[in-house]
């Protein structure tokens, strides 16, 4: 894709919103900013193609979604003789997920999300319209749909995660976010003030509910404020800021209605903080008190009804124990209480996990993340057998940030892997978190493993900017969908 | 002209640390630790969980020797850290507290070679 391309896909996107920031402006930032000029360059040159190899060997990826397409498209680049197999059910696997919680917010309609697995499907490589149903890395083969086996010199595992609605007492369903196959969720989720993002339906349906809270605010009389409650479980997740972006973008809608003091809002995330990174953590607490918010650390969302609207969390904290004359310290015991909590609105960030067939079997783990050395993104026990995306067991990395950087980093370990060579990458645990503070702004959260801020532009992280609303609503979608999909950046 | 080069100094980061083609930033700090990782485990690690990594159901302890170093990696990052997710907790509260206490002791070491340590215990 042509750079001016690009620039006029952007604008495009601009003009549908002169409220927030006219084509004029934009086009003056997009003038005057280096970083603008770098997004697009990144978007449009080659410069991160690998070198070419004419390693041989029969590749098979499980699961086509963003990082699996991906590591196909970069693998076809770089080797001269590919035999590339991509095995994914869901026409729409290579939707724009990080496009969810705008779509919540009223910002984006679900068309804007919405792309084909058969249109990025990159030259030359084979696709097989069926799921995994079992796999045998002893013999290097998986079989699809029940029957037919299909065998591998080199296996990809990307086939992303389950969000465990079922998990929470009072819902059921386990689903992907672009899956059809989501009444189960849909009977409890996405009406009557219950609401989930985490799902493309379900985003449609949460813009209803907010603008049903609007207006019920709007109504709203007496002292007593409504409740908008926004929950985050107590297992790993994709996108851990998107549970907060959606508070932000109510609290924005809610603020441009004039109604924001008829609402409380509450965040109650199983974990004792906001963030990982010390200086993000920091950030997001003086946005939320600098936002009135209120928030209950240590409380997981464990059953919810949603005829009365509760929503009932498991509580949990420590308290001194015995003294351990082997530790040298007194211990610790687990407590933990049931609150009820009423709401008028809950948005549900539901428990993931990874699918049954991957954590049943022999590439699986405990935990059913796919185990891998997460500097090299290699299987712990299996030396053809390679992860990235959501399914790994990979610490913080669930979003299509990082997995942007593990696939370039998976493509060169594994092609030099098949030319009987050292693995040359190292994984960082590079991950952004473009934490949508308002309809306008942007924290760009930049970090990785050593748990410290790794901004990519010479500004001070821990502030909310324009340029990075710039950034994530207008050019992240084109970078990925243009530069990512075709293997190039 | 200092405004000219800067501008074009900022572009070039920009440019590389998002198309990502100089590779990952190396991480300057080199951490030294107060005991070697065997002098650690021996010492401390053991008490609890046993010098082969057995656990030791008495005192609930769960056994170490029966995962691969890439999956006690994980553990053990999540132990260290609180959990690896932005407010998802950690599946491992009480050893978190105590990891704390034993990390103010002197008792601290890198993660991968502690999870290669304990992945050979059985094996001995």
């Amino acid at each position: 894709m042509k750079k001016n391309e690009i620039l006029e896909e952007i604008l495009n996107e601009v003009d549908k919103h002169p409220e927030i920031m006219s084509r004029r402006e934009a086009l003056k930032y997009l003038s005057v900013s280096p970083m603008a000029a770098s997004i697009l360059a990144g978007a449009t040159v080659g410069a991160t193609t690998a070198s070419a190899s004419s390693a041989k060997g029969k590749i098979v990826i499980v699961g086509g979604g963003l990082a699996g397409m991906s590591t196909a498209a970069r693998l076809n680049n770089t080797l001269s003789d590919a035999d590339i197999t991509v095995i994914e059910p869901d026409p729409l696997s290579v939707s724009y997920q990080p496009g969810q919680t705008l779509v919540g917010a009223g910002i984006w309609d679900v068309s804007d999300i919405q792309y084909k697995r058969d249109d990025y499907l990159p030259s030359g490589v084979k696709l097989i319209k069926g799921s995994v149903t079992a796999f045998d890395p002893e013999n290097n083969s998986v079989t699809v749909d029940g029957s037919k086996e299909i065998s591998y010199d080199h296996m990809v595992i990307a086939t992303g995660l389950m969000l465990n609605y079922g998990a929470i007492k009072g819902l059921e369903g386990v689903i992907t976010s672009s899956g059809k196959d989501n009444a189960s969720v849909k009977q409890k989720v996405g009406k009557n003030g219950v609401h989930s993002i985490y799902f493309a339906e379900g985003a449609t349906a949460t813009w209803k509910g907010i603008e049903e809270l609007v207006a019920k605010a709007k109504a709203h009389k007496g002292p007593k404020k409504l409740q908008a409650v926004f929950t985050h479980p107590n297992t790993p997740i994709k996108c851990g800021g998107a549970p907060k972006k959606i508070m932000y973008l109510t609290n924005a809608r809610l603020e441009e209605a004039g109604v924001r003091d008829k609402v409380e809002l509450t965040f109650y995330p199983n974990g004792g903080k906001m963030f990982g990174v010390p200086e993000y953590h920091e950030a997001i607490l003086q946005q939320y008190k600098d936002r009135g918010f209120k928030w209950h650390y240590a409380h997981n969302l464990v059953e919810i009804d949603t005829d009365s609207k509760v929503a009932t969390f498991n509580h949990h904290w420590k308290e001194k124990g015995e003294w351990d004359e082997d530790l040298e310290e007194y211990g610790i015991e687990l407590k933990s209480e049931l609150v009820e909590v009423p709401y008028d609105f809950i948005h549900i960030t539901p428990p993931m996990k990874a699918p049954e067939v991957v954590a049943n079997s022999a590439i699986g783990s405990s935990k059913g993340w796919v185990p891998v050395t997460k500097e090299t993104l290699r299987h712990v026990k299996f030396d053809n057998v390679w992860c990235l995306g959501d399914v790994a067991a990979v610490p913080m990395g669930k979003t299509g940030g990082s997995a942007r950087k593990q696939y370039a980093v998976l493509v060169d370990n594994m092609v030099a892997s098949m030319e009987g060579k050292s693995l040359p990458s190292k994984y960082a645990g590079y991950t952004v978190c473009p934490l949508i503070t308002s309809i306008g702004t942007v924290m760009l959260a930049e970090f990785n493993w050593t748990k410290k801020p790794t901004p990519s532009f010479p500004l001070d992280p821990t502030k909310e900017r324009w340029i990075w609303w710039l950034l994530k609503v207008y050019a992240l979608k084109p970078m990925t969908i243009h530069g990512m999909l075709s293997g190039r950046a | 002209m200092i405004k000219q080069i800067s501008t074009i100094a900022l572009a070039t980061a920009a440019f590389i640390a998002l198309t990502g083609c100089s590779g990952e930033k190396k991480a300057t700090e080199v951490k030294t630790y107060k005991y070697s990782t065997t002098e650690v485990y021996e010492k401390s690690c053991s008490k609890c969980h046993g010098m082969n990594g057995e656990g030791n159901p008495l005192k609930k302890t769960p056994a170490l020797n029966d995962r691969t170093a890439g999956e006690m990696a994980q553990d053990l990052y999540d132990i260290k850290n609180g959990g690896t997710n932005q407010s998802s907790g950690t599946d491992h509260d009480i050893m978190e507290h105590n990891m704390q206490k034993l990390v103010d002791k002197g008792y601290d070491y890198d993660i991968n070679s502690m999870a290669e340590y304990m992945s050979k215990l059985s094996k001995k």
